[in-house]
C-alpha cells in the first residue's frame, strides 16, 4: 500500500511537470500591442506602424476595412486609414490635427477574431495645441469584436511571453511556505515530544525550502532585470524574501556552530518555530498592507484574480502541485539521509 | 522594446524574442539549482557509505 502511494505521488508529480512544461511552451500568447513608429509625431499627414507581439491578430489576404485604428487623446478619438495588415503589425495613415486634448496618444486597434488591442502613449505629438480635435478629425468608436484566441495566455504590456515564468518562478516560492511549514510542525514535535525524529525531519525541511527559496530568488531577479529594469529593487516583498531566506539561512549557521551540543535540536526547534513566524509575517501579511512592484497587491502576494485567468490557471494549479511533490521528494530524501548519519554518529 | 535591442547582445537575446527568453533563463537556473543540489547529495551519501563500510569492519 505505501509502495504503490509512493509511485502514484512521486510518478504523479513528475507528469504533472512535463504537462506544465509543455503546455507553458507551447501555449500561445494573445496578441498585444508593444511598439508604435514613429513614436513622434508631426502635425499633418503621415503613416505610423504599430507592431504586436504574440500569436498573429490579423490572417493573410484579410480585408483592410475589416481593421480599425484609432488614436485616442485624452477623452476623444482620432481617426486613422488602414494601409497594410501583416500577422504582428498594422499600418495606418493618420493626418494630425494642430489642436489636441492631450499631447500623449493611445492607440487602440479592432480586430475582427482577437478583439482590441491597447498600447498606452503610444506616439507623442510636441507640437500640438491644447484644445479640442476639430469635429472632421473626430473618429467614430468601432465595435469591438469578441476574441477567439482559443486556449493562449493572456497579454501583459511589458511582461509580454515572460508571463511563462509563473509557472517556474510562483512554485518555488509556495514549494518553499510548504516544506517550511513542515518544519515548523517538525519542530513542534521536538519541543513537544523531545525526540531526535522531529529535529532530524526539521532539519531537511529547512535545507530544502532554502534551496527553493534561493531559486525563487535568482528566478525572481532576473524576471525583475527585464520586467522592472534592475536585478533588485527594495521593494517590501522582494526584501521580506530576502530576509527570510538569510534567517533559515541563520538555522544552518545556529546548528553548525553548536556542532555536538545535545542542546543543538531544543534551540534548532526554537529557532525555527520562529523563522516560520517570521515568513507568514514578512511574505504573507506586510505584503499586503505596503505599495509594491510585485503583482498582488489586493489580499494576496501572488497574481490576483485579473491578472491569473482560467488559462493560466489551467496550468498553474498543476505546477504548484508538481513542484510541490519535487521539493517533498527531495525533502524525504534528505531526511533519509540525516537518518542514517545520525543512526551511524549514535553507533 | 525593439529600440532596446540594438543597445547590447544581452538586452537583445532577452527583449527582442518578446522576452520569452527570460523564460529560458529562469528554467536554466532552476535546472541547475536542482543539479547543484543533486550533486551535494550524492557527495554526501558517497560520505555517508565511506563512514557506514568503516564502522561495519
Amino acid at each position: 500500500m505505501n509502495g504503490a502511494w509512493n509511485w502514484i505521488w512521486k510518478g504523479g508529480g513528475i507528469v504533472l511537470l512535463a504537462y506544465v512544461i509543455l503546455r507553458g511552451f507551447s501555449t500561445p500568447l494573445q496578441p498585444g500591442l508593444v511598439t508604435a513608429a514613429p513614436s513622434q509625431l508631426k502635425l499633418g499627414m503621415q503613416t505610423v506602424t504599430l507592431t504586436a507581439a504574440g500569436q498573429p491578430f490579423g490572417k493573410e489576404g484579410a480585408s483592410l476595412s475589416e481593421f480599425t485604428v484609432v488614436l485616442r487623446a485624452g477623452d476623444q478619438l482620432l481617426k486613422t486609414e488602414t494601409q497594410e495588415v501583416q500577422p504582428h503589425g498594422i499600418t495606418v495613415a493618420v493626418n494630425v490635427p494642430g489642436v489636441l486634448p492631450s499631447r500623449a496618444l493611445d492607440a487602440f486597434v479592432f480586430t475582427p477574431s482577437a478583439g482590441t488591442l491597447f498600447l498606452g502613449n503610444a506616439c507623442f505629438v510636441e507640437e500640438a495645441a491644447k484644445g479640442d480635435i476639430p469635429t472632421s478629425y473626430v473618429a467614430n468608436k468601432p465595435d469591438e469584436s469578441t476574441p477567439q484566441l482559443g486556449f493562449s495566455f493572456p497579454f501583459q504590456p511589458n511582461i509580454i511571453e515572460s508571463i511563462r515564468n509563473l509557472l517556474w518562478h510562483v512554485p518555488m516560492w509556495f514549494s518553499m511556505f510548504f516544506i517550511m511549514g513542515l518544519g515548523f510542525v517538525a519542530s513542534l514535535g521536538q519541543l513537544r515530544t523531545g525526540k531526535v525524529m522531529w529535529d532530524l525531519r526539521a532539519e531537511a525541511a529547512v535545507r530544502t525550502g532554502l534551496l527553493f527559496g534561493l531559486l525563487g530568488l535568482a528566478t525572481g531577479s532576473l524576471w525583475a532585470r527585464w520586467t522592472w529594469g534592475a536585478w533588485w529593487v527594495s521593494d517590501p516583498q522582494l526584501n521580506g524574501a530576502l530576509v527570510t531566506v538569510l534567517l533559515y539561512s541563520g538555522y544552518l549557521i545556529l546548528r553548525s556552530a553548536m556542532g555536538d551540543d545535545d542542546r543543538v535540536g531544543r534551540l534548532a526547534a526554537v529557532y525555527n518555530v520562529f523563522a516560520f513566524v517570521m515568513l507568514v509575517i514578512l511574505l504573507m501579511v506586510l505584503p499586503r498592507y505596503t505599495e509594491s512592484l510585485h503583482p498582488g497587491k489586493d489580499g494576496n502576494p501572488g497574481f490576483n484574480k485579473y491578472d491569473l485567468d482560467n488559462s493560466l490557471r489551467a496550468v498553474f494549479y498543476p505546477a504548484v502541485i508538481g513542484w510541490g511533490s519535487l521539493c517533498y521528494w527531495m525533502y524525504t530524501l534528505r531526511l533519509r539521509m540525516n537518518r542514517i548519519a545520525y543512526s551511524l554518529l549514535s553507533r | 522594446m525593439f529600440a532596446l535591442t540594438l543597445l547590447n547582445s544581452l538586452e537583445g537575446f532577452f527583449f527582442g524574442s518578446g522576452k520569452a527568453h527570460v523564460v529560458t533563463g529562469v528554467a536554466l537556473i532552476i535546472l541547475a539549482g536542482l543539479a547543484i543540489a543533486l550533486w551535494r547529495m550524492d557527495r554526501r551519501l558517497s560520505r555517508l557509505e565511506a563512514e557506514s563500510k568503516e564502522s561495519h569492519r
